[in-house]
Parts: C-alpha cells; structure tokens; sequence
C-alpha cells in the first residue's frame, strides 16, 4: 500500500493536466510550422526539417509518458473511467502502431512503362555507392553508405569523405534545388571518350544536340526519327536502316551514311570541326559538325533555385584527384586513376522487391468531352497469381506488399507508365485497433456527461468562480 | 434515399410546368466540363469567367452568352445563302439584339499588376474586349505567362490573374466561333459536337433556336408581349432537341437532372434559407430583448422552415450530381450552415437557454450570406470530381464527419461572441447568462471533438485505403489535427481549471482560428499538398480581417473587464 502511494507521488507531476495542456499546444505549434515549410517548400523538405526530428520525437515521447501516467494516478479504474482509459490507451496503440511503420515499413515507388517490368522500389532514403574496377571492364561495389545531405550538408571544411584505392573521394558541396541543363567540357585524352556537337538541318527539320561517348571507342547514338546518328566504330555491313556513323580519329571524323534498302554504303568520308556535309538521304539534310572534342566529358550546369519546382533536383560536388565534379540526385559520375576506375551513384534507395511486376495494360477514363482524367487503371502481371487489376482503391496485395495505383505519366496527351505506390506497413493492425479504441473512447466521454470533470469541479469548487 | 429522390423529381415537374414562355432554352443541354448542363448553367458560368457576375446590365446570363455567337454566324453562314436570304440580312437579324458587343465593357480585371502591365487604369474593373486583346501587349504577357508555366512553379496572384485574363480571353473567342458550345451528342464516342460543327439538318435547326432568340429578345426589348415570342422560341427549342436527341438517343437526354438544375439555378433554395435564418435570428432577438416569450414559436416555425430549404438545396445537388455534395469549400460552407443550426436546434432543446439557438442561427446564416456573395473564392457551380474523390464512400464520410465539427465550433464561436457582449454589458448582471453560455460552448466544443478526432481518423482510414498512406502530413489533414489539438488543449485546460468563463468565450473565439486555417487557410493561404483539387484564390484580405478584427475585439474586452476588475477591487 505504501509501495503504491509512493509510486503515485513520483508519478504525480507526470501525469499532471497542465503538462498534458503543453504538450497538446507544443504538438500544434510544431506541426503548424511543419504545414508552412511543406507550403514555402515541399512535403521532404517539411518531414526533414520538423515532423521527423528529435525535438517532435521527444514531444510525441512525452505524451506517451503524460497518457500513461496519467492513467496510472486513476488506479484502481472504475466504470466511469472507462472512457477516459479508452481514449487515452487508444492514442498510445495508435503511436506504437506507427512506431512500427516507421521501424520496419517500406513505403516507395514505382514506376513500370507499358509493356514493361520493374522489381524494383524507390523509397525516399537516399545511398552513396561507389563501383571499383581496375580493368574497367569488372567493376565490385566497394562502398555503400546511407548519407543524409539534406540534414547534414557536406562543406569544403567539414566534407563527407570516401577512402578509395588511391587517395579519397570528397564530397565537399550540397544543394538543395537546382535546374541541371547538360553540357560537355574537355576530357583527359586517352581515358574519356568522344564528344561531337552536330546539326541535321533542311527546311523542315533543325537538330541540334551533343552525343558523347561513355568510354573511348564505345558506341554512342542519337535518334532523330527518319535517321540515326551515331558516334563510334561502324559495322562492316549495313544493317538495313537509315544510319550515320561517325569514327573519331585524330584530328577529325570518318563517316559512313548507311540506306535501308541498299546493301552498300551510300557515302563516305572525313569530316573536321565547322565542315558540312550532305548524307544524301532523299531529303536533302545538311549535316554540319558544330564542335568536335576527341576526349570529351558531360557534365552539368546548375542553376541554384531558392525553392523545389517539378523541375529542380539535388546535386552534390565532389573532388577528386583535384577535380571537381557535379553529381546529380540519380546519376552517377565516373573517376579515373592511371590504375582504377571508380563509378560513383548518389541517389535514391531501390530495394529490390524479389518478383517482377509487369505492367501489361494501362487505361484512363476521361470526363465526358475533355482530357481530365475521371479514373485510370493498370493490369499488372506478377508470378503466381498472374494478371491482376489494380485501380484507385483497389490495390494489389502480394508477398506481404500492398500495390496501389498512384498517377501516372503521360507523354503528348497518351499515357506511358503508370506509377505505383508500394508499402509494406506492420503497424497497420495496431494503428486500425488504436483508432477503433480512440474513437470508441471520444464518443463515450460525450455519454458519460464527463462524469470525472464533473467530480473534478465539484471538488476545486472553491478555486472555481 | 430513392423516394426523397423521388419527391424531389415529382416537385420539379410541377415546377416545370409553371415556366415562363422561352423557358425551354434554359434547360436545352449542353455538354461541358465533363458533365452534361443545362444551357442555363452552362451560360451562367461562362459570364462568370468573363465578367465575374451571373448577370450583365441586369440581364440574364442566358440571354447575353448566345448574342457572342454572332460572328460565329458570320463564320458558318457569310459565305452560303440560306433560305434564299444573303448573308448580310441573317447578320442583321443578329443586329436586332440591341448590343454588339464591342464597345461593351464586359470582361473583368481584377489584379492591378496585370492591368500595370497592360497600360490600363487601375480605378476601372470592366473593360472591352478591344482594350485588353488589341494591342500587342496581350500577346507579351500571354508568352509571359506561358515562360512562367514552363518553369513549373507556383503562379503567384498575378500569374493567376493572368491566367484568367488568358481564360477570358479563349472562352469569348471560343463561343463567339461557335466552338465551346456543346449542343449535340456524337453518333460514336462521348465528345459531344459543338454549334459551329453542326451537320446540316441540325445546323438548320440550331439556326431556327437563334432566330427565334432574336426575335424573342427583340420583344423584351420592346417590352411588348412576350408568350407569342417565347412561345415560337421554345418550340424552336423542342424542335432542335428533337433532332439532336435522334442523333444518339442514349445520350441525349431532356428533363430530369437537367430540369432540376435549371430549378436549383432559379429557385436558389440557399438564398431563401438564408432569409428565414435571418428572420429566425431577428424574432429571437425580439425575445432576448423584449422578453416576448410568445415569439419563440415562430423563431421555431422560421428556423424549420429555412433549415428545410437549406436541406432541399442540398438534397438537389445531390440528386443533380449524384454524389454528396462536399467536394468544395462552397459545398461545406452550406454543410457547415446546415449543421450548426441543427447542433443548435438540438443544444437548444436540451438546455432552452435560446442564446444558443440565436447564435445558431446567425451563424448559420453569415455562412451561407458568404457562400451567396463570394462566387469568386466560394465556386457555387457544380463540378465533376478528381478520379482519387471518386466512388468512395470513406472519402464523403471523413469530409462530412470532420466539417460537420466545424459546425459544432463554428457554434461555439457564435456563442462566444455572445458571451462577449456580456461581458462588455456588465459582468456582474448577467452572471447566469455567462454561465449558461460557458455551458453551451464547453457543450458545442466536447460535440465538435466527438466529431473531429473520429472524422480525422476516417481520413487516415480512406488514405490507407487509397495510397497506403494512414499519415502523410498532408497539410489539410494536419491542420484539421492543429484543429482538434486546440479544443484538446482547451478542453483539457478547463478541466484543470486553468480557464474560467471568460477563458472559455475567449478560447471559442480564438481557437476558431484554428478551424478558419484547416478549412480555408489550407488551400487559400499554403495551397500546397494532396488535397490541391479544392485550391481557389482570394478573399485572404477579407478572412484575415475577420480573424484580426475577433482577436482586437476579444483583447479589447479582456483589458475593459481588467479595469473593471480593478475598480470593484479597490
């Protein structure tokens, strides 16, 4: 009994209404914040910066001690506190439900063309993994780290570093939102391959666009539609399509325009940087090579923005070997040593989901007479249990991962992929009973006349008005 | 459900068979936004785009969109003779309609940058078509605007405005061409075949419809008799119908929900609820101040009668759009209406305490006099929904259940400035009245709590249900649980008597802010996350000013009963 009513008094300023009064207006005041940097800036930016943080982890923390305590000074319960006990048990099961979400969940995306397959499911994590090879053929993957640049941006003080086989790769810059537009800059001679800036041009048609190729002599290409360019060795023979290709050697390119009803070539010949030439297909093209660099690199130019757009992603800087490159979000960037190459990816995480996912079909229903989308749907293909439709609202459940329609990608007015939301959530169960229990609880306090206030009132009667 | 249903329909063809002669136009259907609409609506609407009022000159909208049509006359008809008349004289039979459209000041500016930018003066709201798409400048600010789409950011209010102006400008251009009016159904497809694409039968029919139009707005004009006219006009009407239905029969359609809609837009059941709303709050103000305990009956009898309106207002939208009718923030302002009166018919009953039922009342009839007034912020035409707001019944039960709470608040808040007025009159006098009204706003606040946390979690449940997502801090749904933490925290507040009566009429007014931020704030103040469909602009001056204007008016009373307090003590 002693024992008991010692408990109690340490419990006492736990379970304290006036903490329980903070915390309620902590939580509001913190989340207000959060809605206001989702709107400044966007939903990752808010989650980073307020909702997935210690300071709203250590509120939400104090509330569950608050509830708990608070039930505890009610022992033993009576039957009039059998709403309040639900209500307040309800709020805990409802955050260990998702506490248990955010432990072992998996909430990502995916996205599969039409026609195509993915395993794979992108979350919001994101890892830095290098590939080493020392023939440049084989690589081995080397390093893989989670980093968290968003929170802890890398400085040239304080850099995120890499051990490599020779030096360290550092990671010296972060920005939050930038508009990559490509550009191709001067390579080390013998390590990068060709860059070749051309133009396609007749009444109809100007083409303008760099190809560079991703090693030396490897083969890179541009479709413009009636025809292909490419940059690299040529083929013998033709393969039965409209083809240019362009060799690099020293100090210009050889050219071969393959037809696709002729079994010869149809012109060749040497072209240097600023020199024109006619293919000969049946329209007549002007061919013109606008710049020519026989060791070329791409690489980006950033434009800083203050706030995210559709069109802005992350980019991080790295130095190495006292160069400096700019990586994308989702790209990647290949380091050269006189005995290595290094292949750098910084991205996001794609967990590989075990089974393929095919999309076999994707529909939109359209209001009536315009091109708003009234409900959309994919049949989608998994082993086992074959085709499976999966519309908005009714997701497909398989191996534990729950499949949802989420939107979809449309090029010209017609869709091409479909994007998926794929979870996996054990605290589905808990969160379900939590709002059950919650919302049982709430709706009994009104039927009881809140009989404990009332008591309460009574009581402080004298402290009242 | 179905016989309500049923009623309704029977009303309406009794309604029906009192229109007016030339009637049978309004309700001729027209294939638009995604959903077939009376021509009514259909015109209504597009005036609303071009000049932000339902009406012109005091003229009805479905006499003013035909008359843009003829150029699109000019277009179809220059070049061919019909019946043997040229051209020029069917152009004529046009310039019958006593305004060309030219010199008349009908397109709406709003955002003085945009009218900066085009050289205009910013004192004036109207202006031709001339001045604004004339000059090259237009064309500037068009590529402007179309720059700015490219970067795929947010439009600030002057890209919106521009937007719009961009809007005005297609609509009235697409209608005088004859292309924006949907008339008649494909015979293969869903996309209906607008006025200036018309095969000939039907083109010949549709041109009888405008000729009778002229001549019938030739006859108002004249004021003379007007059932010879409208008369020949609506069996031109009936005649093109005819036709146009023989085209694709399963499409086409006459009567029923487009006769209801054409009622909703002539009855304006929310209008009339507003006026016996009001009346209801004046008869109990005789009550309060007077003491005529007779009155009560009728404030009864007024109130049942505008809360009947206001539930046969919302029972045509739902039958017209076959969904419940909470999609947008026009949709829960009357829902909201709807509920506080009956949380304070219901309070009311229990307690008699008649302040409730006064501040019911007022409350319920600001909300729809608002949802009347602001057609710009508050969109009253009735819309197709987005495909994740569809066939979901979760979704229509997480909105109703979370707005109807702001009813329940929304009550308290009325109350609270009643409670305000007390005070101000004399805290001593009227103690009981004090506590009374503590009473009903801890009673509205505990009813709004038993409403919101259930409708919050509803929400959690659909978004599960439809992305797999129970929480997502989508900041609608957050602010509905800043909402409801806020209540917590005065419920929970009062409980350990940190607030007294006046806290609790304080708090019912502030706290309201809270729900002004979730319902309106959300998508017109952040505009940003999942639940973008509701997104509108403007009308943030006056809200704001209504929030700050409380807050003054609840420090004023505060520091006025300080100094009294201070007074008795000494």
């Amino acid at each position: 009994m002693s024992q008991k009513s010692l408990l109690k008094r340490i419990n006492k300023p736990l379970a304290s209404l006036k903490l329980a009064v903070f915390i309620i207006v902590s939580m509001a005041a913190i989340t207000a914040v959060g809605t206001f940097v989702e709107a400044k800036y966007d939903a990752y930016a808010a989650k980073k910066l307020v909702y997935d943080t210690w300071y709203m982890y250590s509120v939400l923390g104090l509330l569950v001690i608050n509830l708990t305590a608070v039930m505890v000074d009610r022992l033993p319960w009576k039957k009039r506190h059998v709403a309040f006990v639900l209500a307040h048990i309800g709020i805990i099961i409802l955050l260990a439900g998702s506490w248990m979400t955010w432990q072992w969940g998996l909430d990502g995306s995916m996205r599969v063309g039409i026609g195509e397959s993915n395993n794979f499911v992108q979350t919001a994590e994101t890892d830095m993994v290098v590939y080493t090879s020392f023939d440049g053929d084989r690589y081995s993957k080397t390093m893989e780290q989670e980093v968290d640049f968003f929170r802890h941006p890398p400085t040239v003080e304080k850099p995120f570093v890499i051990p490599a086989y020779e030096g360290e790769i550092k990671v010296v810059d972060y920005k939050k939102y930038v508009v990559p537009s490509r550009k191709v800059i001067e390579g080390e001679a013998g390590k990068a391959g060709a860059g070749l800036r051309f133009q396609l041009q007749n009444d109809n048609v100007n083409v303008i666009e760099w190809i560079v190729q991703k090693k030396p002599n490897a083969l890179a290409s541009h479709n413009f539609g009636p025809a292909q360019i490419f940059l690299g060795p040529a083929p013998e023979k033709p393969r039965g399509a409209n083809e240019v290709f362009l060799t690099p050697e020293k100090d210009g390119l050889r050219y071969v325009v393959f037809q696709k009803d002729s079994a010869k070539p149809l012109k060749k010949g040497f072209v240097k940087e600023g020199d024109v030439f006619d293919p000969g297909f049946k329209m007549a093209l002007q061919f013109r090579v606008l710049r020519f660099l026989p060791a070329a690199i791409e690489d980006w130019d950033l434009k800083d923005m203050e706030r995210p757009t559709p069109l802005t992603t992350s980019a991080v800087k790295i130095i190495f070997d006292g160069k400096e490159h700019w990586v994308l979000l989702n790209d990647m960037v290949k380091l050269f040593t006189n005995n290595a190459v290094y292949l750098l990816t910084y991205g996001n995480r794609r967990i590989d989901i075990n089974f393929p996912l095919k999309l076999k079909s994707f529909n939109v229903a359209r209001y009536q007479g315009t091109m708003r989308a009234a409900a959309y749907e994919s049949v989608v293909e998994v082993p086992d249990l074959g085709e499976h439709l999966i519309s908005m609202n009714e997701p497909l459940k398989y191996k534990g991962l729950t499949v949802y329609q989420a939107s979809f990608q449309e090029e010209e007015g017609r869709p091409v992929a479909s994007i998926f939301s794929v979870n996996h959530d054990p605290g589905r169960f808990l969160k379900y009973l939590g709002s059950l229990v919650l919302s049982l609880g709430i709706v009994l306090l009104m039927w009881f006349k809140h009989l404990d206030f009332k008591l309460a009132r009574s009581k402080g009667a004298g402290k009242n008005e | 459900m179905k016989k309500i249903l049923l009623v309704i329909a029977s009303l309406l063809v009794s309604f029906a068979a009192v229109a007016k002669p030339g009637d049978a136009l309004k309700s001729m259907p027209v294939q638009d936004g995604g959903r077939i609409k009376p021509y009514d609506s259909f015109s209504k609407e597009m005036l609303e785009i071009i000049y932000g009022k339902t009406k012109f000159e005091g003229r009805n909208a479905t006499e003013i969109v035909l008359t843009w049509m003829k150029e699109m006359l000019e277009i179809i008809y220059g070049k061919t003779k019909f019946e043997g008349r040229n051209a020029t004289e069917i152009v004529l039979t046009w310039m019958l309609s006593p305004q060309a459209w030219e010199g008349k000041k009908i397109f709406e500016v709003r955002n003085h940058q945009v009218l900066k930018a085009l050289n205009l003066p910013n004192d004036q709201r109207y202006f031709t078509g001339a001045e604004l798409f004339a000059g090259d400048r237009f064309t500037l600010l068009r590529q402007e605007l179309q720059a700015k789409r490219e970067t795929k950011e947010k439009l600030d209010p002057y890209f919106q405005a521009l937007q719009r102006l961009e809007n005005q400008f297609f609509i009235f251009q697409e209608i005088a061409a004859g292309r924006m009016m949907k008339v008649a159904p494909p015979k293969e497809g869903d996309a209906w075949i607008a006025v200036a694409d018309l095969p000939e039968p039907l083109q010949e029919k549709f041109l009888d419809v405008t000729k009778a139009f002229v001549t019938h707005l030739g006859a108002i004009a004249s004021e003379g008799d007007l059932s010879a006219s409208g008369k020949a006009l609506d069996e031109a009407v009936v005649k093109f119908e005819e036709v146009a239905k023989a085209e694709n029969p399963s499409l086409y359609t006459v009567g029923g929900k487009i006769a209801a809609e054409v009622h909703y837009n002539d009855f304006h059941p929310f209008r009339w609820a507003y006026i016996f709303y009001f009346l209801a709050f004046t008869v109990l103000l005789l009550v309060w101040t007077l003491s005529k305990e007779s009155l009560m009956k009728v404030a009864w009898v007024l109130i049942a009668i505008g809360f009947a309106l206001n539930t046969y207002g919302f029972g045509l939208r739902m039958y017209i759009m076959d969904r419940a009718p909470v999609s947008n923030m026009y949709e829960t302002v009357i829902w909201v209406s709807w509920g506080t009166v009956l949380f304070a018919a219901v309070l009311e009953f229990i307690y008699k305490y008649r302040l409730i039922l006064m501040a019911g009342t007022l409350v319920g009839a600001f909300g729809l006099v608002i949802a009347d007034f602001a057609p710009a912020v508050l969109d009253p035409t009735l819309q197709p929904l987005e495909p994740v707001l569809r066939s979901n019944y979760w979704l229509t039960i997480h909105v109703m259940t979370i707005t109807i709470s702001y009813a329940a608040f929304f009550l308290a808040f009325g109350l609270g400035d009643i409670g305000l007025i007390y005070y101000l009159r004399g805290e001593e006098k009227f103690q009981p009245q004090i506590k009374a009204i503590t009473m009903s706003i801890y009673r509205a606040m505990q009813i709004g709590v038993a409403f919101l946390a259930p409708g919050i979690i509803l929400g959690g449940i659909w978004a599960d249900y439809s992305w797999g997502r129970f929480w997502g801090w989508d900041p609608k749904e957050t602010w509905a649980l800043i909402a409801l933490l806020g209540y917590l925290a005065v419920l929970h507040a009062r409980y350990a008597g940190m607030l007294k009566h006046f806290g609790m009429v304080v708090t019912a007014i502030i706290t309201f802010s809270l729900v002004i931020m979730a319902w309106y704030g959300v998508n017109f103040v952040l505009g940003a996350g999942l639940h973008s469909y509701g997104f509108g602009a403007g009308g943030v001056e006056y809200v704001s000013a209504f929030v700050a204007a409380h807050i003054l008016l609840v420090i004023y009373v505060g520091v006025v009963r300080q100094g009294k307090g201070k007074k008795v003590t000494k």
